[in-house]
């Protein structure tokens, strides 16, 4: 078919005038991973641009009906790699939904996923803040912000076991309890980090540079915003006040107070100011929760064919040997049926549509990836601008290409 | 391209839409792709202003054989409190393809669908009539099939040639069936004859991450 061969080349986007076109990326280190665009440009103005995806694409929905449903879930975590804990918790609820066992999650288990939740968005957050603030020559905001993001993958290495990936979500509530000594770490964590916001804002936040480089650049209004299907952060600082948190309410998050803040500006500095409020409002929600898990209680559910019984149960109890083998070997089975659910990522609505056949491996695994939807956005905001500016639009859109590309 | 993979890859699924558990996720509708279009056209009327996503299933072995699954949000645009925003409807509108049938795009009604229906063209080869660009997105131009497929086998059809022996692929191995059926005799002439066939894959012998 013709269609499928059509080769990428300049002459995708048209040559008019004095025009000239320009790859930028894949390899540029502004693009956050390997973005290329396309560009049309005339003299320092982007007359159009046309982003191509791909490059990262690892057919990440194929293996994940390849695998068990729990296997599946650590795929899960390495699309949006700076979030990790979102994208397992979107999957494992939607698993749960199918197993019809959303009920039965113990408390604790859920304030412990919402506590893994605002510290993940935080340090995704961190992530952006640092090298948006890179892209436009703040080097030392940097090195502030990983040193925060360091403290918050030490919390998940000591939870999950992982820095990375800790893949502490499962099905039927969390891998297991808190660790000894976690709840300290994490208080010390909250003494520091309303301290270490406030000097992150005073780095950029009236630095009469960053607003130079920041207001009034990459403006997205509402219409374009909501045609583009643009959710997250960038959506609030359209003034939207859609937050999957809110409207659609899961794992508790409704027994939770905190403000979802919103902007109408639209432009890059808009999405800048909403990004550091929410991770104050993140803040508000860990300490919350952190209240909350004084309480002892179970941490996941009691169904030894969903769960596998602790390892330690299985030299004295010949039952939960065999529901540790079958869990191991084959996994377990979901009945059919498919489901639609959504989280609040840091970049937006993350949302998984699953098919199950009643096998013990997804039928087909369907990501509704934030990051692509926003980044398409840049097709509007990039003309008439210049390539300067264009590093600006990306940033503020925070794309992961990881997600982008699966 | 056909697989010579037996059984298809990840199982057989009929209809499990049809069959779901009442989960209150989002209100649902079927449509025929003739009138796909024109339902669409109504629900955006009506306030849906969102496309939050559109992906497509392939169900091997049902007539039809695809579904192309609309993800709609209804909210008002002008909404900047949450209380203003309230709880937006969600729908879930499913369209039952046949194979070879095109769709009318809906990248007029909804950006979003630029990019969504590029990314189903590409993996499921569903052609959408009327979208603007209709490239591939997430493979190489010059690639060949529809990975996402369910005939397509998950090593892709280069590999596939030389197959890996029944036990060493997953896909092949159905729950709780003991994977047998391969005499020592017949693997070893496997290797013998994979080295031959391909000296750059390593096969049994190693080189594979999993």
């Amino acid at each position: 078919m013709s269609l499928s061969t059509t080769p990428l080349t300049p002459e995708i986007v048209s040559q008019e005038g004095n025009s000239m076109v320009l790859s930028m990326g894949p390899q540029h280190p502004s693009t956050h991973g390997v973005l290329q665009i396309m560009l049309e440009i005339d003299g320092e103005s982007v007359v159009k641009a046309e982003p191509e995806i791909g490059y990262l694409h690892t057919g990440i929905e194929k293996n994940m009906e390849n695998l068990f449903w729990s296997q599946a879930q650590t795929n899960a975590e390495r699309m949006d790699y700076l979030a990790p804990s979102s994208n397992a918790l979107c999957y494992v609820l939607a698993v749960e939904k199918l197993l019809g066992i959303t009920n039965d999650i113990p408390d604790r288990a859920k304030h412990i996923r919402v506590l893994n939740m605002e510290l993940t968005r935080i340090a995704s957050h961190c992530v952006w803040l640092g090298t948006h603030g890179i892209d436009l020559g703040a080097i030392s905001v940097f090195f502030y912000c990983f040193d925060l993001r360091e403290n918050i993958l030490d919390l998940q290495e000591a939870a999950g076991g992982a820095r990375m990936h800790p893949n502490y979500m499962r099905v039927g509530g969390v891998n297991g309890d808190l660790p000894q000594g976690y709840l300290e770490r994490l208080d010390a964590l909250i003494a520091k980090f309303p301290g270490r916001l406030k000097e992150l804002r005073g780095l950029l936040q009236a630095n009469p540079i960053f607003q130079d480089r920041t207001i009034d650049v990459g403006i997205l209004s509402v219409e374009d915003a909501v045609q583009w299907g643009v959710t997250g952060p960038s959506l609030r600082g359209s003034g939207v006040a859609y937050d999957v948190r809110k409207a659609f309410p899961y794992s508790g998050y409704d027994e939770y107070e905190f403000d979802i803040p919103t902007r109408t500006e639209g432009d890059a500095y808009a999405r800048f100011l909403v990004r550091l409020d929410e991770m104050e409002e993140s803040l508000r929600i860990v300490v919350r929760a952190r209240e909350k898990l004084r309480k002892p209680g179970p941490f996941s559910i009691d169904d030894a064919k969903i769960v596998a019984p602790p390892k330690e149960t299985i030299v004295l109890s010949m039952e939960a040997l065999i529901h540790h083998f079958k869990i191991v070997s084959e996994g377990f089975r979901v009945p059919p049926g498919d489901v639609y659910q959504s989280v609040e990522g840091p970049r937006g609505e993350l949302g998984y549509y699953l098919v199950s056949n009643g096998e013990n491996r997804p039928y087909r695994v369907r990501t509704r990836p934030a990051s692509m939807y926003n980044l398409q956005a840049l097709k509007t905001l990039a003309p008439g601008n210049f390539i300067a500016d264009l590093v600006v639009m990306i940033g503020s859109l925070d794309p992961v290409f990881g997600e982008v590309d699966r | 391209m056909p697989s010579t993979q037996t059984p298809p890859i990840a199982g057989t699924a009929i209809d499990p839409p049809g069959v779901r558990p009442a989960i209150d996720d989002a209100a649902i509708e079927v449509v025929t792709p003739a009138e796909l279009r024109a339902r669409l056209v109504a629900l955006k009327n009506e306030g849906y202003t969102m496309l939050l996503d559109l992906g497509a299933v392939d169900y091997l072995g049902r007539t039809p054989r695809f579904d192309v699954v609309y993800h709609l949000l209804k909210m008002p645009l002008r909404a900047a409190s949450v209380a203003q925003l309230a709880t937006p409807a969600r729908l879930r509108v499913r369209c039952e393809t046949p194979d070879g049938v095109h769709l009318p795009t809906v990248s007029d009604l909804w950006k979003a669908a630029d990019w969504a229906e590029r990314e189903v063209f590409d993996l499921f080869g569903i052609v959408f009539d009327g979208h603007p660009d209709l490239r591939r997105i997430q493979m190489p131009h010059d690639w060949e099939g529809h990975p996402l497929r369910k005939d397509y086998p998950l090593r892709g059809p280069a590999r596939e040639r030389s197959p890996r022996p029944a036990f060493a692929l997953k896909s092949n191995v159905q729950a709780g069936v003991p994977p047998s059926g391969r005499t020592l005799e017949a693997l070893q002439a496997q290797i013998k004859s994979h080295a031959v066939d391909d000296p750059k894959d390593p096969g049994l012998t190693g080189g594979e991450s999993r």
